[in-house]
Parts: structure tokens; C-alpha cells; sequence
């Protein structure tokens, strides 16, 4: 199968730093997202990627050997847009016939390829369609199958799904995750949505700026980010700032309150001040009686606001360490009442620092 | 398409009762002078081509067949020699300013789209400049070529110069309309060299924007005068002139004729055009 890297990739427009040294590899086989806020650069490297658009400096390495100065026509990856771009004047089969035309195959071939890869994108029976009578979804259903046509080395999606609903989006993201998994074909992956890469990715590399800031499996992400952008941007996240108490047993204190920090590496001395990290959904809220003080290892709060999100209700404290939200079970939320003073404890082993 | 219409018109029907009284009352409401105005625009376009049509016929009142003029015109060689010369040069010119303008339109919006204000000033060039300060620009260019000058196809190069703002236009509009780039980019993704990509990809797809220029070409190239006329060559306009000069129903008769061939190409533009347009337009049906 075949590997892909980025070394160095450097790029400008203008002032603009699209792509500051970037670098990426990208193992046979896997299914690497690139995740970033819009204008970080995720376009600029799969363009680069696909032969579009060209570096400043740096190598794209495919098995190996630097494909720079390779035309995109000679690449042989299969690309999905985030427009739409089936030819207008073809049908879903023949748009899927395409590149195996180029490539001068037969035409029983062809149709018999293209009837497979239709089916395995579940539009066995729109072969005859032209894009105009097909729905969005459906439109980047037929573009995956024709991209997939080709056999390609390696498939470059760039939002694809951007454009469809929410629902659709939901489906066709697994989908592609399963054909990809199927077909053991190398893919990356670009999008914005954090939920899109981290559920259907081997790995995800954040980016900011033209750089990658993390790289790591949807868990390592989620759980330990390294940075403090990866931290805000993937998810929320509960910021709080702390004074270590004792550096062997990892414990910090915020306003006399002690946690324990979970991470293995925890470089720092006695006294030192550092930010430490919470996920809502790893704050316990349980309403407390007027004048109470809460239990050992929880600490008084009170709250503040309540967002329905439908499984869980995102509530706002005001708490003794300072303003943090919860995500509590929908449930359990209706026990609580706006502004009345609650005990919130930290679930064992949620407290993080950044890593890097 | 057919999906939408559907939707749209089953909406209608179950909503119809009220909204059809609507309309019916909207209707009634319009008022008697706008009529009026409708009729006498009509007429200001019809009469005078009543009149000709009429006067072209008026042979009946010599003891002659109604379309005695017609067969005249049709059995005067010139008329078939001069038709067919404007045919050709037409057509030359058609295949030249084609070949010429679509690739360039591709190019300026694919890799130069900066480019493309120039451009359009360009294309609106022989608009701007006296056709006879261009002509004598033109035979002056083409002066050391005396073997082109003697020869009919040299009207051709010319007049892809007059066509060339209607070439433009019509093809920037037509490349506006679909997504270039992301069509390119996935056909060459796909393998395809540009020469391919712009044959079996956007060609297709810019049918009726090249129909609608070539329309266009076809009619200036039937009906330039100035040119042919300073160069010697015996057109059709120059025939139309010429008949009109000497004998008054034939060019009647011969107007009539080159009226319909207008009419007939402003109709086929109409219907290709419509056709292919409604057959690009992305309509998204479930
Ligand atoms: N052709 C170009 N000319 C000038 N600037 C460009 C060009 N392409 C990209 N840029 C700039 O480079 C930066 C990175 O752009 P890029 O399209 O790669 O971002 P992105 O991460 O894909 O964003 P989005 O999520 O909005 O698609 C942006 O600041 C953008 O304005
Ligand atoms: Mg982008």
C-alpha cells in the first residue's frame, strides 16, 4: 500500500503564512484528519498534497519518492471536493467511468467497476442519474466512487460533507470511514467539525496557524491535549489555575482546593503556578443545602445558567475556584435550581495539564 | 428537475382554490392601456414587415404568381453564389473565433482570473474603434500577406474581430456558470490532461454559450457590408445592396428572405440555448 509525507511544507500568499513547516506522515492504510479552525492552512496541504497547488519549500513523499514536481494528473489520488463536482453532462456511471477511461480500460470493464463502486457507496440503482437529479448527498456519494475508480494510492477528501445537512452528514461520514477501512486505502481527511475526525479517524493532527499542534489518536486528543489551543479548540474545557502542593504525588492546589494531576510527566517544582484542565462532563453536581459545606474533596458552587443539549444540560457555575460549566445528565439536572448552591466534585484521574 | 416541477405543482394543486381565485381577480385587473401600449409596440415591429412581406408579393398585380419575386431571387445565380460565400466565411469564422476564444477564456479564468477585467476591456475594443479605423488597421497588418488579401477567407479573420465582444461574453458568462475550477481540478485528478479536460469536460457543459456566440458570429458575418465591399469580395450583404440598387421587389423579396434566415438562427438559439441551459443548471431533487 502506500505512505504518505509531508516534510517541511512551507507556503505564502502574500503576507500570509498558509503553511509554516509542516510536517506529516501518514502511515499504509490510515486514516488521518486534518482538524483546524478555517484558514489554518488544511486546504493549502491537501491541494499540495493532490498536485493544485505548489510549496515554497519542503518534499511530499508517496512511498518514498518526492512527487513535487509530479502534475496532479499524474498522481493517481482520488480527490473528493467540498463543491460539487460531478460533470454535468455525464451520468453517475460514466462520471464513475471517467478516470478508468483515461487510463484506456474496456468498456465492460468500466461498467462493471463502476456498477461495484456505486453499489459499495449504496447508489446501485442511480447509475443512469445525472447529477442534477441526485441529492447532495448522493452527489459526493458519486464523487467518492469515482475518486475510489481509479484505485488510487492514496484519497485526499477535503470537507466533503460541508454542504450536506446534519443527518446526512452523521451517515455518510461512517460510510466513508467503512469503505475506507474496506478498502485499506491511505486517507486524509480535512475538516473543521471535531466531532467528524475524531469519530471516524486512526489519527487527527490539529492545526493552527500553518502548523500541526498535536497529532494523535481521537482519545489522546480529546483526553491530553498537548497545547493550550488543542485544549480549547477540541471540545471545552475547564481551565483553572494552580500552585503545586507536592510535585511527587502530583498535587496542585486553586484556591485551597488540592487535585490530583493525571500525567505521566509532571515537570515542575513546589510552588510552582501552572493551568490545569477539566472536561465538563467530568465535574459531579449535587445540590446542597443552604449553609452546608460541601463534603471532603468537592468544594461549593453555585449555578448559574442551564443549556438543554438533550442527553446532557450544559449548566454555568459560579464556583469557589471560579466560573466553570458542567455537563450534567438531563435527568439528574432537574434536581438542581437555577442560582442554589451546589457541591461539585472532579471525577478521579480528569485533572490534566497540557503536555508540551 | 422533473422532481421539483412536481413537488411545486402538487403544492399548487392542493393549494389552489384560493390561490387560483387570486390570480383570476390579479388578472382582471389588468388595465385596458397596457394592452393598448402592447398593441401598438407590436405594431411599430409588425407593419413594417407587413409592408415588405406585402410589397415582395405585389407581383400578383402584374398578372405575375405571388412568389414570382421569390423564384426570381432563388433562380439568380448570383443570390446562390453570394449565399453560399457568406455561408462559408460564416462558418470559417465561427471555427476560427472558437478555436481562438475558447480556450483563451478558459485559460484567463482558470490560471490568470486577474487577467479578466483586462480582458473584457479587450473584448469590447472593436465596439469602441470606427470599423474603418480598424479595417485599415487590419489590411495594414495583414499587407505583407498579399496572398490572404485576395482570398474570401481573409473576411473571415476579420470579422472574428468584430465577433469577438459577443465570442467573449457569451463564453465568460458560460464559464461563470459552471464551477471551472472544481471540474478541472477533479478531472485532472482523475488522470486527464487539460487538452482532455477542456475536450470531454467543459466543452460539453459550455454548449450553449458557444452556440449563442457562434449565433452571433454568424449573424455579423452574414450581414457585414463595410468590409466585404472595401475589399472587393461579392457577399450576400453586398448582393442585397446591389439588388436593392437596381430593382426595388426582388429586394423586397430578398429582404424577406435574409429576415427569416436571421429569425430562423435567433430561434435556434433560442431553443438549443434553453434547452442545454435548463440541463446545466445544478437543481438539487432528493
Ligand atoms: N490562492 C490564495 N491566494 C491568497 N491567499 C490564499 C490562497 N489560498 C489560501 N490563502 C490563504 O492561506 C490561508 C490558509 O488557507 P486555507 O484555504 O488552506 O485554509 P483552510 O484551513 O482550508 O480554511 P477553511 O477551513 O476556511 O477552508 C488563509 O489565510 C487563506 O486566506
Ligand atoms: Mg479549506
Amino acid at each position: 500500500m502506500t505512505t504518505v509525507e509531508l516534510r517541511g511544507l512551507h507556503r505564502r500568499f502574500g503576507d500570509v503564512v498558509a503553511l509554516e513547516h509542516l510536517d506529516l506522515s501518514i502511515a499504509s492504510g490510515e486514516f488521518i484528519s486534518m482538524l483546524g479552525p478555517s484558514g489554518c492552512g488544511k486546504t493549502t496541504a491537501l491541494r499540495i498534497v493532490a498536485g493544485f497547488e505548489w510549496p515554497d519549500s519542503g518534499e511530499v513523499l508517496i512511498d518514498g519518492r518526492n512527487v513535487i514536481d509530479l502534475p496532479a494528473n499524474r498522481r493517481n489520488m482520488g480527490m473528493v471536493f467540498q463543491a460539487y463536482s460531478l460533470f454535468p453532462n455525464m451520468t453517475a456511471q460514466k462520471n464513475v467511468e471517467f478516470g478508468m477511461r483515461i487510463r484506456g480500460q474496456s468498456g465492460d470493464k468500466r461498467a462493471k467497476r463502476a456498477r461495484e463502486l456505486l453499489e459499495l457507496v449504496g447508489l446501485g440503482a442511480a447509475m443512469d442519474r445525472y447529477p442534477r437529479q441526485l441529492s447532495g448527498g448522493q452527489q459526493q456519494r458519486v464523487a467518492l466512487a469515482r475518486s475510489l475508480a481509479i484505485e488510487p494510492g492514496v484519497l485526499l477528501l477535503d470537507e466533503p460533507l460541508s454542504a450536506l445537512d446534519a443527518k446526512v452528514r452523521v451517515q455518510l461520514r461512517d460510510e466513508v470511514r467503512r469503505i475506507q477501512l474496506q478498502l485499506g486505502i491511505t486517507t486524509l481527511y480535512v475538516t473543521h467539525d471535531q466531532e467528524e475526525a475524531l469519530s471516524v479517524s486512526d489519527r487527527v493532527a490539529v492545526m493552527s496557524n500553518g502548523r500541526v499542534e498535536q497529532i494523535g489518536t481521537p482519545a489522546e486528543i480529546y483526553g491530553h491535549p498537548k497545547t493550550a489551543f488543542v485544549a480549547a479548540f477540541v471540545g471545552t474545557m475547564n481551565q483553572l489555575e494552580a500552585t503545586v502542593v507536592s510535585a511527587s504525588d502530583k498535587t496542585v492546589s486553586c484556591m485551597g482546593f488540592n487535585m490530583t494531576v493525571h500525567e505521566s510527566r509532571f515537570d515542575y517544582a513546589v510552588g510552582d503556578t501552572l493551568k490545569v484542565f477539566v472536561r465538563p462532563e467530568n465535574l459531579r453536581v449535587q445540590p446542597l443545602a443552604n449553609g452546608d459545606v460541601p463534603a471532603a474533596g468537592s468544594f461549593a458552587g453555585r449555578t448559574t445558567s442551564f443549556t438543554f443539549l438533550g442527553p446532557v444540560t450544559r449548566v454555568g457555575l459560579n464556583t469557589d475556584l471560579g466560573s466553570m460549566i458542567a455537563d450534567v445528565s438531563s435527568a439528574l439536572a432537574l434536581n438542581l435550581t437555577p442560582g442554589a448552591p451546589v457541591a461539585i466534585e472532579l471525577l478521579p484521574g480528569s485533572v490534566h495539564t497540557l503536555t508540551d | 428537475m422533473a422532481t421539483l416541477t412536481g413537488t411545486l405543482e402538487d403544492a399548487s394543486a392542493t393549494t389552489g382554490r384560493a390561490g387560483a381565485g387570486r390570480i383570476r381577480r390579479r388578472r382582471k385587473r389588468l388595465p385596458l392601456w397596457h394592452l393598448l401600449w402592447l398593441v401598438v409596440g407590436a405594431l411599430y415591429f409588425f407593419v413594417p414587415i407587413y409592408s415588405l412581406v406585402q410589397f415582395s408579393m405585389e407581383g400578383g398585380a402584374h398578372g405575375l404568381a405571388w412568389f414570382h419575386w421569390y423564384r426570381y431571387i432563388f433562380d439568380q445565380p448570383e443570390f446562390r453564389t453570394t449565399f453560399w460565400l457568406s455561408i462559408q466565411i460564416s462558418l470559417e469564422t465561427v471555427a476560427v473565433g472558437v478555436v481562438l476564444m475558447v480556450p483563451t477564456v478558459f485559460w484567463v479564468h482558470l490560471r490568470l482570473p486577474r487577467f479578466r477585467p483586462a480582458m473584457e476591456l479587450i473584448a469590447v475594443l472593436p465596439f469602441v474603434v470606427p470599423p474603418i479605423v480598424l479595417i485599415v488597421g487590419i489590411i495594414a497588418f495583414l499587407h505583407p500577406l498579399t496572398w490572404l488579401i485576395g482570398r474570401p477567407e481573409v473576411l473571415a479573420l476579420i470579422y472574428v474581430v468584430f465577433a469577438l465582444p459577443f465570442l467573449f461574453r457569451s463564453l465568460d458568462a458560460g464559464m461563470r456558470a459552471i464551477d471551472l475550477k472544481t471540474l478541472t481540478e477533479a478531472a485532472e485528478s482523475l488522470g486527464a490532461s487539460t487538452f482532455r479536460t477542456l475536450v470531454t469536460v467543459i466543452l460539453p457543459n459550455l454548449r450553449a454559450a458557444i452556440i449563442g456566440g457562434a449565433l452571433l458570429t454568424v449573424a455579423i458575418a452574414m450581414g457585414e457590408y463595410t468590409v466585404a465591399s472595401l475589399l472587393g469580395f461579392n457577399t450576400f450583404p453586398i448582393y442585397i445592396y446591389q439588388t436593392g440598387e437596381a430593382l426595388a421587389y426582388p429586394a423586397a423579396a430578398l429582404s424577406v428572405i435574409s429576415f427569416l434566415l436571421t429569425w430562423g438562427a435567433m430561434l435556434a438559439l433560442f431553443l438549443l440555448g434553453g434547452r442545454s441551459r435548463t440541463a446545466a443548471q445544478p437543481v438539487l431533487a432528493k
